[in-house]
């Protein structure tokens, strides 16, 4: 036997001891076993949350969220067939939750805004991660003006750089309707920030 | 330069979500606390409903297989107040008797009867006599009852000598005749749907014709819980009553 057969056959093996490990792993999240949440916590909670920080655009609320995910996991995981990664379940748990954070969200940057207790960037920070941290603020309140179809839309493909066919799957629609979401919300976006006039 | 500036805001979002560990490490407390409640609360959940649960079951067999279901039953309608029917067995017959068994309201002269030391029972479960039925919405309606409860005595001819009781009972108020229809429906169907309330009719109607002694038997079972609380109150009350 050559070496690189010998190679193939060993990455077959460990390949089937993962799914093995998955599919174990999915069944103790289904008895809704503690320490089986506790692993998927560890392994997914960084991906969930930076999905969720932003998406929602606020970090009390993406806690939340993060929060219900892995709360509602043992009860979401019984419609989970295999077909996709448990990161990306994780990541549509987080979307189908989502509309009532993002909601609070929105609400809490309106209430900030009103009362001009918008935190202002310290003159000691760079020029060009204030800037930074500006635009992202600004798209931001931004995204707070679409609809979450769009909004998601957008976070799945433009901020986190995910394949359409991944987000589609996501969010449980088809790839067109995705892109059409994801056309409509940077048309909306661009105006919104020419709006702002920023630049 | 509005595309350029939606790509470097696009950037500036995903490079400024730092993840915190210490607000990680907080929501894993809070998702692992919150799965622990979830699971105490299932489990007390189950605690409460299992052994109601047990009990609702043993108690149906219990009553299924001594037979007693059914007292129980008459008992706990009489108790809520539910006046329309006895309860059925299981036998599609019986199903199509209730339907057509009805209260009849309590009339004056069976008010009037205390004269006799008997008091008046409670409405009981009667077929409807054809004038009601003749009384219905429209006549294709009475039509319609009338040979339902003809289908249903034939089905079930006790159901029928039931009826002849009833109506010697409470509306003919022929205390003679009615226990001779009792005893006839008895005879018939000594283990029948209505047979606890037939027995206290009858033993209604043995007061009514002054022959105590066999009243007295005939009301001892009642007033000793033979039949659950079915006319236990009412049954002692005679007794007293009868005593010498």
């Amino acid at each position: 036997m050559t070496f690189s057969g010998l190679t193939m056959m060993t990455e077959q093996a460990l390949a089937s001891d993962d799914a093995e490990l998955a599919d174990e792993l999915v069944l103790r999240l289904r008895r809704a076993d503690p320490s089986a949440v506790a692993e998927v916590y560890d392994a997914h909670h960084a991906v969930v949350r930076a999905f969720a920080k932003r998406l929602v655009g606020d970090a009390a609320s993406a806690e939340d969220l993060v929060h219900e995910v892995f709360v509602s996991l043992p009860q979401a995981v019984r419609k989970f067939r295999g077909d996709s990664a448990l990161r990306t379940f994780l990541i549509s748990i987080a979307v189908n939750h989502s509309r009532h954070f993002v909601r609070a969200a929105q609400r809490r940057r309106r209430a900030i805004s009103a009362y001009g207790e918008m935190k202002t960037h310290e003159s000691s920070d760079p020029e060009h991660e204030a800037r930074r941290k500006e635009l992202a603020d600004l798209l931001t309140r931004a995204l707070d003006t679409l609809p979450i179809e769009q909004r998601v839309a957008f976070v799945l493909c433009e901020v986190e750089e995910r394949t359409s066919v991944e987000a589609a799957e996501i969010v449980g629609a088809p790839e067109a309707t995705l892109r059409t979401r994801l056309f409509h919300a940077k048309r909306k976006l661009r105006l919104a920030l020419e709006t702002e006039g920023f630049g | 330069m509005s595309k350029d500036l939606l790509a470097e805001a696009t950037r500036a979002l995903r490079e400024t979500t730092p993840v915190s560990e210490f607000e990680a490490r907080a929501t894993r407390a809070r998702v692992m606390t919150g799965l622990h409640q979830t699971r105490v609360r299932r489990r007390t959940r189950l605690a409460f409903l299992l052994p109601i649960a047990a009990s609702f079951v043993a108690v149906s067999a219990w009553g299924a297989a001594s037979g007693r279901a059914r007292v129980v039953l008459v008992e706990l309608q009489h108790w809520v107040g539910d006046t329309v029917n006895a309860p059925t067995k299981s036998a599609p017959t019986n199903a199509k008797a209730s339907r057509q068994l009805t209260a009849p309201p309590p009339t004056a002269a069976s008010a009037k009867e205390p004269a006799l030391l008997v008091p008046e029972p409670r409405p009981e479960p009667v077929l409807q006599p054809p004038a009601s039925v003749a009384s219905a919405a429209t006549p294709l309606r009475a039509l319609a009852s009338a040979s339902a409860a003809s289908r249903a005595e034939q089905d079930d001819p006790a159901l029928a000598l039931y009826r002849a009781a009833h109506s010697a009972h409470f509306v003919a108020h022929d205390p003679a005749r009615a226990l001779a229809a009792w005893d006839a429906y008895l005879r018939a169907a000594p283990r029948g749907q209505f047979a606890p309330e037939a027995r206290y009719n009858r033993a209604l109607s043995l007061v009514r014709l002054g022959r105590n002694q066999e009243a007295r038997s005939a009301l001892e079972p009642f007033a000793n819980g033979a039949y659950g609380g079915y006319r236990k109150s009412e049954a002692s009350a005679l007794l007293e009553r009868l005593d010498p």
